[in-house]
């Protein structure tokens, strides 16, 4: 079910964004850092599900509140002439990485247990 | 139950605006063509170009825009004024003289192009003979001008009397603006004696005959020449 829904946002969210327009140069900026900062929420809630302290509405507040403020920090930035956003991308990218191994090391070690209860089997069995 | 579904629907609006935001992105940095260099510098230099092309456009969007309102209001006042009347349409024939209008008529399109048929690594002699140069062009529009063209464009670039035609390196550059290859040339004229650029022993025939290089002159009706998008200013210049 919730995979389903997923999939449906996803391709819906694909279709609309090919046929709306460009946004102007000047703001790619924002909407990029916006965008790594929400997939950095994505790998987050995904961790936290694998860990079962999944809390949907700090989910859904991380999402919205890393992507303002990583929108309003780049602001700041180009008004100090500093790139804050570089700060803001090096802990997104660096968080997603973690989680990432969190999630790839939860189903390695699932895999290996399931090899070894087979394993297991077939000796009982022979 | 309930509770599931609620999730999923959250779930599922959350992705869309993900997927949503990363293809609009994508679209965006595909339609300006640009790929980002290793070089920091470079990347930060043509950030502030494409921002200030961007800054220029909407500029410019808004002051044509003004300058349609400013037609309108001039056409709305002179309507009842014979003296007006006579004064806007004095001004109209100035601006078509000084490149200022959007023109059409019948004329000539002549179509530069570098030699397509022998490649500059395979010619024995030099490869400048190969290309179009910045001088081709200022000769061929010299010929259009001397056979009476009353509007010439290369490559939709008005030539006005403070057009440049010039040479940055390997591009040639009209009005200040990059022009890529095929060259084309549009000229509004009489056709009979404009077509006399494509004489024997003319410039756009050697162009054509001894080095190869694509020069395709062409009658055409209800050619479209468009304004002069620069400014013209005469500060110094004082009319006695």
């Amino acid at each position: 079910m919730i995979v389903i829904a997923i999939l449906i946002g996803c391709i819906l969210g694909a279709i609309i964004g090919i046929n709306a327009p460009v946004i102007p140069y000047t703001y790619s900026t924002f909407l990029a850092i916006a965008v790594v900062a929400a997939l950095d929420s994505v790998f987050g809630g995904i961790t936290s599900v694998l860990k079962k302290n999944f809390d949907l509405t700090i989910f859904i507040t991380g999402f919205f509140c890393n992507s303002i403020l990583s929108i309003a920090l780049t602001y700041l930035g180009q008004r100090l002439n500093i790139d804050i956003y570089l700060a803001a991308l090096v802990v997104f990218v660096g968080r997603m990485f973690t989680n990432l191994t969190i999630i790839r090391r939860y189903y390695v070690e699932k895999w290996v247990e399931k090899r070894a209860e087979k394993a297991k089997k077939a000796q009982e069995e022979s | 139950m309930n509770n599931k579904m609620m999730i999923s629907i959250i779930l599922g609006f959350m992705c869309l605006l993900l997927t949503y935001g990363i293809a609009i992105q994508v679209k965006t940095t595909n339609n300006l063509g640009t790929t980002t260099s290793s070089n920091a510098t470079e990347n930060k230099l043509r950030d502030a170009v494409l921002k200030a092309k961007e800054k220029y456009d909407n500029l410019y969007n808004d002051l044509e825009e003004a300058e349609k309102k400013l037609e309108e209001e001039r056409a709305n006042a002179t309507q009842n004024n014979s003296e007006l009347a006579e004064l806007e349409s004095s001004i109209q024939e100035g601006n078509k003289a000084a490149g200022l209008s959007e023109v059409t008529g019948d004329g000539l399109v002549i179509t530069l192009n570098d030699n397509q048929k022998i490649s500059a690594s395979s010619y024995l002699g030099d490869p400048n003979e190969l290309l179009v140069h910045y001088t081709d062009v200022i000769r061929v529009v010299n010929e259009l001008k001397n056979a009476g063209a009353q509007a010439i464009s290369v490559n939709d670039q008005r030539i006005v009397s403070t057009s440049s035609i010039e040479c940055v390196g390997t591009v040639i550059t009209v009005n200040g603006e990059k022009i890529g290859m095929p060259i084309t040339i549009k000229a509004i004229g009489l056709q009979e004696r404009l077509i006399n650029v494509d004489r024997q022993n003319g410039y756009v025939m050697i162009l054509r005959e001894n080095y190869g290089i694509v020069a395709d002159v062409e009658k055409k009706e209800n050619i479209t020449i468009p304004k002069y998008t620069g400014v013209i200013k005469f500060q110094y210049a004082e009319s006695k």
